[in-house]
């Protein structure tokens, strides 16, 4: 993979973490709480390792196959 | 809302916003300008959003949507970016928050100037620096040698206790790597910040993250810092370390802890 390429890819989870644990955290009318975004990272974290098994017992494609 | 810059900011508002249906507006207060989209409340009230942040794809659609105008918007202007879902119920909510939280935020803005957030990842493979342990250490290399001396019995404690010092050894140049490479970067950097390593199983990521660090450079610097990165890479390859750079970020572990504190309480 070219570097170009890798740094337009970016990846969820840096995503996610800067999305949700970064950045200027002001009370708007409807906001996060630090619950919430455990709660995120504990589905997230869930789905994965739910994607995951599925992998194993071939229900579905493997991914990055095409990297 | 996506961020705030200076007023006279040429901000985009041609990009297609978090809910495709509505468009991105500025909304000028004083000084700052704020780049805001109308949501429905429908999908974005309380426990709407709580249940959707928990289904991956909508994460996911919202997220990259999010992250795309920042992209767009950093390209032009200084940018202090919001966190993730930060929702008013109407543009006077807006005003009165550019109104109280003024100072924090251009505070903030002069400190970003002409600075990028970029990302630094140190993977490790353990193997490869467990090799490099033995290779480096005299002492292992010497009680290596006792263990194919010894007799049967003698032989499994030798090589018990070996392979817990190569795992020491290996432990300490791994902090040593990650130690150096930080300190290298932080040389560089006008501000650095230290986050947890990801968890793998999101990740996915090949080795052991020890070091993962964003660090906040001048623009003109940049092409220094990825010199510095593959300097360093090429001098830790035989420990078998992997820098991962990536960037540059809308600098969301940079803005003013004065701005992030205040009104952290959630409603």
């Amino acid at each position: 993979m070219n570097r170009a390429v890798a740094q337009r890819e970016v990846a969820l989870v840096d995503l996610v973490d800067r999305l949700l644990g970064g950045g200027v955290v002001i009370a708007g009318d409807i906001t996060l709480s630090v619950a919430d975004v455990d709660l995120v990272y504990v589905s997230l974290r869930a789905l994965v390792s739910s994607v995951a098994t599925a992998e194993e017992k071939n229900i579905l494609p493997a991914m990055g196959d095409a990297l | 809302m996506y961020c705030v810059a200076a007023r006279e900011s040429p901000l985009p508002t041609d990009h297609p916003a978090v809910h495709p249906a509505e468009g991105l507006e500025r909304i000028e207060h004083g000084p700052l300008v704020a780049l805001a989209s109308r949501v429905p409340l429908a999908e974005f009230g309380e426990g709407a959003l709580r249940r959707n942040l928990n289904d991956f794809e909508w994460l996911e659609r919202v997220a990259r949507a999010h992250e795309h105008v920042l992209e767009r918007a950093l390209e032009r202007v200084t940018i202090v970016p919001l966190r993730l879902c930060t929702i008013y119920t109407d543009e006077a909510g807006v005003r009165r928050m550019l109104e109280q939280e003024r100072n924090e935020l251009e505070a903030a803005l002069a400190q970003l100037q002409g600075r990028q957030e970029w990302g630094v990842k140190l993977l490790v493979d353990r193997d490869a620096l467990e090799a490099a342990a033995r290779n480096r250490s005299d002492e292992l290399a010497a009680e290596e040698k006792e263990v194919e001396a010894s007799s049967a019995g003698g032989a499994y404690m030798r090589q018990r206790r070996l392979e817990r010092r190569v795992r020491e050894v290996a432990d300490r140049l791994m902090e040593e790597l990650a130690e150096d490479v930080h300190a290298r970067l932080q040389d560089w950097a006008d501000d650095a910040v230290l986050n947890a390593p990801q968890n793998r199983d999101l990740s996915g990521h090949q080795g052991e993250m020890v070091l993962n660090g964003a660090y906040l450079i001048e623009a003109t610097k940049v092409a220094g810092l990825r010199e510095l990165v593959d300097r360093l890479q090429e001098r830790h390859r035989a420990l078998g370390a992997n820098i991962e750079l990536t960037g540059p970020w809308p600098p969301y572990n940079f803005v003013s802890p004065a701005a992030s504190a205040e009104g952290a309480t959630p409603r």
